[in-house]
């Protein structure tokens, strides 16, 4: 005589595994994840109860047990969801002084990049091409200045001595 | 016999039960969400932004997420503009080939099954295979982005 098996809990354990699976790929989307959980929760309540049907009267339990396993991991990625959206809310409070500190200090880097800095244009017309090349490196120019000053000094220095000796000579 | 199992045996020539099939069934339902999802994406229009659906990890942190601009990119591929469904959401191709495979290998699959007995378990297992493999190139980024922020938060110390 042919034994023949229960078939009890199989449906619930088709539910749980199909459930278990759109919430899988529901909680892996952040935009949604964290509704995930309610499917998520449903899948396992199905796959338990399809998995205590199918123990009692000895019944295959491969569906409601895949079922049950899909869904805890679904329901855990769902939670984590929740988690990270939670985290990033509660420090987001810190976020407006954190971008400010970012805005001064790339305020910072570029005006010291444009007085250090160095320009080239290039214009192209009918084959002429004239090139502008500016620098603004701040060390050099101060450097400039002050030989351009020094100059300056020892060229009036030069003048004065030389209207005294003029005047020496005249008295 | 149901409607569907008359229509099934008409198609493939073979009798099948759906109570005792549970790979049919499943692959039913999963064909029949695939194309709600599309319906959905058809339905709702890009350019009056009327989806039901809202972002609810924006509501929560009030930043944009990972996958925000999914329903629009999903809107934009069906309407044939693929380089501004990119501009939405740059995983929404992906993603939504996802989609588009599965119901292709639902299709496929079930037809196989029903007309070839004999590879019936062997069909199963390389579905579930296959399927996993694309699930997991396809979500990768959102998988990552979800460990970094989590190692972020470890890192931190929150």
């Amino acid at each position: 005589m042919e034994d023949v098996r229960s078939n009890a809990g199989h449906n619930l354990g088709v539910a749980a595994l199909i459930v278990g699976i759109l919430t899988f790929v529901l909680a892996v989307i952040p935009c949604i994840g964290t509704l995930a959980i309610i499917p998520g929760i449903v899948a396992v309540v199905l796959a338990s109860v399809g998995l205590s049907q199918a123990s009692k009267s000895d019944a295959p339990r491969g569906m409601q047990v895949a079922g049950l396993v899909i869904g805890i991991i679904a329901l855990m990625i769902a939670f984590s969801q929740l988690f990270v959206a939670g985290r990033l809310a509660r420090d987001s409070s810190k976020w407006p002084m954190d971008i400010k500190a970012v805005i001064e200090g790339a305020k910072d880097e570029v005006m010291k990049d444009l007085q250090d800095g160095s320009v080239s244009i290039k214009i192209e017309s009918d084959g002429d091409v004239v090139e502008i090349k500016a620098r603004s490196r701040r060390s050099d120019l101060e450097k400039t200045l002050e030989e351009l000053e020094g100059v300056d000094e020892d060229t009036s220095d030069t003048l004065t001595k030389a209207k005294s000796d003029s005047l020496g000579k005249t008295n | 016999m149901t409607h569907l199992e008359r229509l099934i045996k008409r198609v493939f020539g073979n009798e099948i039960k759906l109570r005792s099939e549970p790979y049919i069934v499943i692959n039913l339902v999963f064909a029949g969400v695939i194309m709600l999802i599309f319906a959905y994406s058809g339905i709702f229009s890009p350019y009056k932004d009327n989806y039901p659906v809202v972002c609810i990890h924006q509501k929560i942190t009030g930043m944009p997420c990972f996958s925000c601009g999914l329903s629009h990119s999903f809107s934009l591929i069906i309407r044939g503009r693929i380089s501004e469904a990119y501009e939405w959401n740059v995983y929404g191709l992906r993603v939504f080939l996802f989609f588009a495979s599965q119901l292709l290998m639902r299709i496929t699959f079930s037809g196989y099954y029903i007309s070839d007995k004999s590879h019936r378990r062997e069909l199963i297992i390389y579905d579930i295979v296959a399927s996993s493999v694309i699930f997991i190139v396809v979500f990768y980024p959102f998988f990552r982005q979800l460990i970094l922020s989590f190692i972020s938060f470890h890192g931190t110390g929150a």
